[in-house]
């Protein structure tokens, strides 16, 4: 369902990402495993849009740099950036619905998927009234998560989501997440994470990036043979 | 002070700030949501006020009633946010936008400067005056105050309407809180969907209209002469440096302080009636340097 073949992307004159081939198929749940600055950023960054590459990025067999970045979303792609959080000028539940209504998306439609959210983050309900500004880094990402899943139908990203996450808030991320697996089969996950062993378990495959390539890896620790 | 004089001041004042207003709405929005400081702003108000006088006085040479003058001054703000800040914002801030902050100034200076010759090249240097609209109303006698209707009413109510009016858009439709979250995180913005390129154009569009609009409710109170874009420019400048940049309703209260500092000065101290508004600005800004509203923190309209 997403392909990527011979991309590369520089800034400036560094090159970021060296000639990625891969692909990922729908319902893989992918761990994308790297240190800081390896390029897990860049390469979510350049299936959104944000980032200039060379070569060919396909979405279910549609050529990505034919689709103005504004537009991808309404492909069905959520993404939830590491460091932008949530426009403190709303509601907990304003800010779900935006991915929404800047996509045009019906009222219907959006109701639909503003239950299936809530149905996977049943906490959002409670605080959907509370402006964004006043929640908690935590609960911030369980937002940012839930409205990410807004356009997210068909593959949603999540950009180091376990970063500064308390244990108890990042099993219950986790959990989350199993519940949306669990939900919606034909789904597709791409989760980065400097970490492996937060993602051990859930995961059904993993690409390890190191200056920007990439490479099938395990999420088991060095040794096991797992 | 007898209480003509006071009374006289206070409604110059209101209808001067009524004026200064709405011209200062569009530079703060613009400035809010893009962080561009407009300078063009000021020659967008005054070919407003040029091509609200020229339309009307053709229609009136035509036949047409007087009364025709002020859906002409929708016209003619609609034509100049359309037609010269669409294109402004296409072709040249679309540009500029990562570029240093003095780049971009220098950039709408530059288009201050050419729209200022072009208004030459237009309208010549002798001056306009078209004030059938200011006669439509006829005056209001207020504790013996004989004073025009359009500049004590009109003025203020549609400087307030404006007021309320861009607040319910920001706060309540789907448009303006595309804006308000582009506003605060652009790159946020983009990662869930937004055209940031769509609405930076869309809200150029609107700064610059409510330019036109406010040289299009000035004409028929003044003078439409050149130079009078570069004064508005200073003077909105001055209201929205002392609110706050990007501060809408601080907009308001700064061009109220200001317009009536001045015109109690005009009568009080008329000497340094035309220093006044900036006094008020170095005083504020002494005192608060991010304004009377300003916050060094969030972005926020």
């Amino acid at each position: 369902m997403l392909e990527f073949r011979s991309v590369r992307a520089s800034i400036g004159i560094i090159e970021i990402l060296r000639d990625l081939d891969f692909r990922v198929d729908a319902s893989d749940t992918l761990a994308l495993i790297g240190r800081n600055g390896a390029g897990k950023t860049t390469l979510l960054r350049s299936i959104m849009g944000f980032t200039r590459v060379t070569g060919e990025i396909r979405f279910d067999g549609t050529r990505l740099d034919s689709v103005p970045p504004p537009k991808r979303p309404g492909l069905g792609i959520g993404y939830s950036p590491e460091d932008r959080r949530l426009f403190s000028a709303f509601t907990v539940e304003e800010n779900i619905l935006l991915p929404a209504q800047a996509a045009r998306i019906d009222g219907a439609e959006t109701r639909r998927r503003l239950a299936r959210v809530y149905e996977i983050l049943p906490e959002l309900r409670d605080m959907a009234a509370r402006p964004a500004g006043n929640v908690s880094g935590g609960q911030g990402k369980m937002v940012a998560l839930g409205r990410a899943l807004m356009s997210g139908t068909r593959l949603v990203m999540l950009d180091e989501p376990f970063q500064g996450l308390a244990p108890a808030l990042a099993q219950r991320y986790a959990a989350a997440l199993r519940a949306l697996r669990d939900a919606d089969k034909t789904i597709t996950l791409i989760i980065t994470e400097s970490n492996p062993a937060l993602l051990r378990g859930f995961a059904n495959r993993t690409l390890v990036i190191e200056r920007g390539e990439v490479s099938e890896g395990s999420l088991e620790p060095a040794g096991t043979g797992a | 002070m007898n209480l003509t004089i006071f009374l006289l001041a206070l409604f110059d004042g209101i209808s001067y700030a009524a004026l200064i207003f709405i011209v200062a709405l569009g530079l703060t929005l613009i400035f809010g949501v893009m962080r561009i400081l407009n300078v063009a702003h000021g020659s967008l108000y005054a070919i407003g006020a040029y091509a609200t006088a020229s339309l009307t006085a053709w229609f009136l040479a035509l036949g047409f009633a007087p009364i025709l003058a002020f859906p002409l001054m929708i016209v003619s703000a609609v034509l100049v946010g359309v037609l010269l800040g669409g294109p402004i914002e296409w072709l040249l801030l679309r540009r500029i936008y990562n570029k240093p902050e003095v780049l971009q100034l220098l950039v709408t200076f530059a288009v201050f400067m050419i729209l200022e010759d072009v208004q030459r090249l237009v309208w010549g240097t002798q001056p306009y005056f078209q004030a059938s609209a200011l006669q439509a109303l006829g005056n209001v006698t207020v504790f013996g105050v004989t004073y025009t209707v359009y500049q004590l009413i009109l003025l203020p109510v549609v400087a307030l309407v404006l007021l309320l009016g861009l607040r319910i858009f920001l706060r309540h439709t789907i448009i303006g809180k595309l804006i308000l979250a582009t506003t605060e995180d652009r790159e946020a913005a983009q990662s869930i969907g937004i055209d940031a390129d769509k609405v930076f154009l869309f809200t150029f569009i609107v700064g610059a209209i409510l330019a036109g609009l406010g040289g299009a409710l000035a004409s028929p109170t003044t003078s439409i002469l050149p130079g009078m874009g570069a004064n508005m420019i200073v003077l909105s400048f001055a209201v929205i440096a002392t609110a706050g940049l990007g501060q809408i309703e601080g907009a308001a209260v700064a061009a109220l302080m200001i317009g009536l500092g001045r015109s109690y000065a005009v009568y009080l101290w008329p000497e340094v009636a035309v220093l006044v508004p900036y006094l008020i600005m170095v005083l504020v800004l002494l005192m608060r340097p991010e304004g009377l509203f300003g916050s060094p923190g969030t972005r926020k309209i």
